[in-house]
């Protein structure tokens, strides 16, 4: 666990630790309605960092710049920087397919992939990695022990992975995106379509993750902000409008917006 | 209180004559139905032997089967299921995917649509124009041609649509595992809608092993035997057409039961259909 840090320093102001997503001065239009205003904020390696706000705040907006994952619709722009490791990646020349084994995502909904359980995990493994049949069990078993799915499914490899309850089939997609090996993973409300014993196993899973990668975490639901991630931005309308340590958000944020939204005034 | 509860009473009746008229028209629908099954089966049923499976259509006042024209249908329906699919699944591919948000799906949905409910007689002579005529003479292959034009839009129509059932947050995953969009397509696409796709396919052949104008004009029909593609060739639905206006009993009898043969196939191929999309819709 990590010690508690009472301190009021901003970290996006005086990050410590490498930076290892910075996005500077990042504006977001879906058509001609703009639905980011000058994002400025700096993800620290190796940890655990929440999106909050109200529906239509733009957190899930934000997410899905990070992997650029929006440019598969027309119409949605965005201009600044995103930085990842110091390299524009809203550059022109930046490789989508290669960014996003870099930057990995779970959605929503489960989406398992139209395909056993093995295939689904080998799929991601097989677009960048020519590995033999030995290696590729060993991957598949690798990354179903990250996502505390093995001993669920290791009799079933072949079963359809539509076959799985809901907590498993996202548990599935958590395998499948860590299987690539990412350096940092995306999560739009991973669990919010999930049942309280699943999303408990979703979170422990996030607390073991963050010893190995970059998480962003966009939800909903404030307790797990404050469960598991270090540090939070609360969005409101398009805007960042506090970036801190979680125990700083929660309990003294600096700003009367954030307040009233985690006292339940609004949101 | 009593205001409700005419009012309750007022509305029970109306429900039951709206229940009453829709089981009247249903009625009615499958009443007919069942009569040209039945027809069909009664009169094509006496003349189904090995005969007809065996022996060439006859000349008239003999006996003989349906050898040459079920050969024939069965050609130029698979040559224009192998032309016209690939072409109506890539078309489709491309409505559902690549060009889901550009004008130009609209403009080929909209064609297509006008297409799919053209007359086949149309395609018929569409071909016999450019076929026929240049080449001098009827051909099966300008019979399959009719055919895959036939075959077109009810693919491109049903890949379109089963594409578009697949949801996007599928695509949004393979793409976000770092997949390059042919191969989501390839992968995850097609493999979600494939018995959608199959389903289209299958009702193509259903609809084009009946078409009977198409082919008056193409393929044109054949007494003998021929597997020739370059010359007219034989085709159920043509030789149905021919022999059942014919005077001769045997001709006419031979109609009833090659009539059958086709009814049964479409009706095995729209079950097996439906079965494959019933499965679909379990999942």
């Amino acid at each position: 666990m990590k010690p508690m840090l009472s301190t009021d320093l901003n970290v996006a102001d005086t990050t410590v630790e490498k930076a290892k997503i910075e996005v500077k001065d990042l504006n977001f239009y879906y058509g001609q309605s703009k639905a980011l205003k000058g994002i400025n904020l700096s993800l620290p390696e190796r940890s655990v960092t929440a999106f909050i706000g109200p529906s239509g705040c733009g957190k899930s907006t934000l997410l899905r710049v990070l992997n650029r994952i929006y440019e598969l619709y027309p119409k949605q722009t965005a201009e600044g920087q995103v930085l990842l490791d110091g390299k524009n990646i809203l550059d022109r020349s930046q490789d989508l397919n290669l960014l996003r084994t870099k930057i990995g995502m779970v959605f929503q909904k489960p989406t398992p992939f139209p395909m056993s359980i093995y295939e689904n995990i080998a799929f991601g493994v097989r677009l960048y990695e020519k590995i033999s049949k030995a290696e590729m069990d060993n991957r598949v078993e690798q990354a179903l022990k990250r996502a505390a799915l093995w001993t669920e499914v290791k009799d079933k490899l072949n079963a359809s992975g539509l076959s799985l309850s809901g907590g498993q089939q996202q548990r599935l997609c958590i395998a499948r995106t860590v299987a690539v090996k990412p350096e940092v993973i995306l999560l739009d409300e991973p669990a919010s379509a999930l049942d309280p014993l699943s999303t408990a196993k979703i979170e422990e899973l996030i607390d073991e993750l963050q010893a190995d990668y970059t998480i962003v975490i966009v939800t909903h639901n404030m307790q797990q902000a404050a469960r598991v991630s270090r540090q939070t931005a609360f969005m409101y309308l398009g805007e960042l409008i506090e970036f801190d340590r979680t125990e700083k958000i929660f309990t003294s944020p600096r700003e009367k917006r954030t307040q009233d939204y985690i006292t339940g005034r609004f949101g | 209180m009593s205001t409700a509860m005419s009012l309750h009473q007022r509305r029970k009746r109306k429900n039951g004559v709206m229940m009453a008229l829709c089981v009247i028209a249903a009625g009615i629908g499958l009443a007919w139905l069942a009569l040209i099954l039945g027809a069909l089966v009664y009169k094509g049923l006496s003349g189904l032997s090995l005969a007809v499976f065996t022996e060439m259509t006859p000349p008239p006042g003999e006996a003989g089967g349906l050898l040459n024209a079920i050969y024939g249908s069965i050609v130029m329906t698979i040559i224009g299921i192998v032309v016209g699919t690939p072409i109506g699944v890539l078309a489709g591919t491309y409505m559902a995917e690549y060009g889901r948000f550009s004008k130009l799906t609209t403009v080929v949905r909209f064609i297509n649509d006008i297409l799919l409910s053209a007359p086949s007689i149309i395609v018929g002579l569409f071909v016999y124009e450019l076929m026929v005529r240049p080449m001098g003479h009827f051909s099966a292959i300008a019979g399959a041609v009719a055919l895959s034009i036939l075959v077109i839009p009810v693919v491109v129509r049903t890949t379109e649509d089963m594409l578009n059932l697949v949801p996007n947050a599928l695509r949004e995953a393979g793409t976000a595992i770092g997949a390059p969009r042919w191969v989501v397509i390839r992968s995850v696409a097609y493999r979600a809608a494939l018995s959608g796709i199959v389903t289209g396919i299958l009702l193509a052949i259903a609809r084009i092993s009946g078409e009977t104008a198409p082919l008056l004009f193409t393929a044109l029909n054949n007494q003998f035997w021929s597997s020739n593609l370059n010359a007219p060739m034989a085709s159920l639905p043509v030789t149905i057409f021919q022999f059942a206006l014919s005077p001769y009993e045997e001709w006419q009898q031979l109609a009833w039961t090659g009539a059958l043969i086709i009814t049964l196939t479409v009706l095995g191929l729209s079950i097996f259909a439906r079965s494959l999309t019933g499965r679909r819709e379990d999942r």
